[in-house]
């Protein structure tokens, strides 16, 4: 359930970096760092797909194998558990390849890229526990 | 029981799911909504701190053309929708960058001093620095200049500014972002106030000095009129 939300507020992030980087926003709502420097860099980039778009991708497969895994017949399922647990290291490593990017390459904050990075990390960190169970379940 | 219990957590999932997904959803419509009334920022800011010209001239930043170390700065207060502003951008201009910017005399240094901001000008000068973060400043300058009619009567004229980015073949993507943002609005509205500031009232505005101290306003915009002043302070600084 935590991983359900966690994506949800992921995705949610996501889509509003879309929308700015598709031109539908207006100035990114920015308390802290400095947003538009971040997401006007070529780095927001990845050739013609903005890299939010990647996010929305990422975000709404995550939330969907989490959702899935809630329903009674895939309770039992090991593919679940462990798509997650691929997702969210696939997902973990590109945050942090970005985080990178923001601290030594772009020198700028984007509260919205760091708050994906925490949602990302906390995902792994909820889909660990549910793979080892099952793990150990089956290693038993 | 417990499977009772079971589906009871999931009904409460399910609705706390929804109303997060709403209100979220809700939240990135409503960023695409006021996108709609006019996300780009098209006039200036209110700045505090103005007052300190010291602060002010942090905050004012100009587009430099030239080395840093040129002994002469000749600082230009323009607006995009001035005629004589063309013609000083299109005309004057390039003679004093053959004759004293690339020959290392002197750097010219532009100051955006849109007059009537809601007319436009605010917007332009901001997509000339959006032009500007991909290395095309002074193209985009000299393009808005040549076609000031153009897009001065023109209705929509964040999309005239877009095309002429796509027609230099600037990141379409990237202009578009930054034109619908606020970027570059401080320093175009820092700009603005500096030009209030140093009592500057209309434009083409040109003062000449070192760099170090008041600089000197040239009467007029023209080449000749300028060549004398640089000339006058070069011959001082022997």
């Amino acid at each position: 359930m935590a991983l359900a939300i966690l994506s949800l507020l992921g995705l949610l992030v996501s889509l509003y970096m879309l929308a700015h980087a598709l031109g539908f926003t207006g100035p990114v709502m920015c308390g802290l760092g400095d947003c538009e420097t971040v997401q006007n860099s070529r780095y927001a980039w990845l050739g013609p797909i903005p890299v939010s778009g990647l996010g929305v991708v990422g975000y709404l497969a995550l939330l969907g194998a989490s959702l899935l895994g809630l329903q009674p017949s895939f309770q039992h399922s090991r593919a679940v558990p462990v798509l997650l647990l691929v997702g969210t290291v696939v997902g973990v490593s590109f945050s942090a390849y970005l985080t990178y990017l923001e601290a030594f390459v772009i020198h700028a904050w984007c509260q919205w890229c760091v708050a994906s990075a925490v949602l990302m990390v906390l995902a792994f960190l909820t889909s660990l526990p549910e793979a080892r169970s099952f793990r150990s379940a089956t290693g038993a | 029981m417990s499977k009772q219990k079971g589906g009871g957590d999931l009904r409460r999932f399910y609705i706390v799911f929804a109303a997060l997904a709403l209100v979220g959803i809700g939240a990135v419509g409503y960023s695409v909504g006021s996108r709609a009334l006019g996300g780009a920022a098209t006039v200036p800011l209110a700045l505090d701190g103005t007052d300190d010209p010291h602060r002010l001239m942090e905050m004012a930043v100009p587009v430099v053309d030239g080395e840093e170390t040129a002994p002469i700065t000749i600082m230009v207060f323009g607006d995009y929708l001035c005629g004589h502003c063309a013609t000083f951008s299109l005309r004057e201009r390039p003679r004093l960058l053959t004759e004293y910017v690339r020959t290392g005399k002197a750097r010219l240094v532009f100051y955006d001093f849109p007059l009537n901001p809601e007319t436009g000008t605010f917007l332009a000068a901001r997509a000339a620095r959006c032009a500007g973060d991909q290395g095309r400043f002074w193209e985009f300058h000299d393009q808005l200049y040549r076609s000031q009619i153009t897009w001065g009567m023109d209705s929509s004229k964040a999309g005239v500014f877009q095309k002429y980015a796509e027609d230099m073949g600037l990141d379409a993507d990237q202009f578009r972002t930054c034109l619908n943002s606020d970027r570059h609005a401080m320093e175009v509205s820092a700009n603005r106030e500096l030009a209030v500031a140093l009592g500057i009232s209309g434009t083409p505005s040109v003062l000449v000095g070192t760099g170090q101290g008041m600089s000197r306003r040239v009467r007029d915009y023209l080449y000749e009129t300028i060549r004398e002043a640089v000339e006058s302070l070069l011959e001082a600084q022997g």
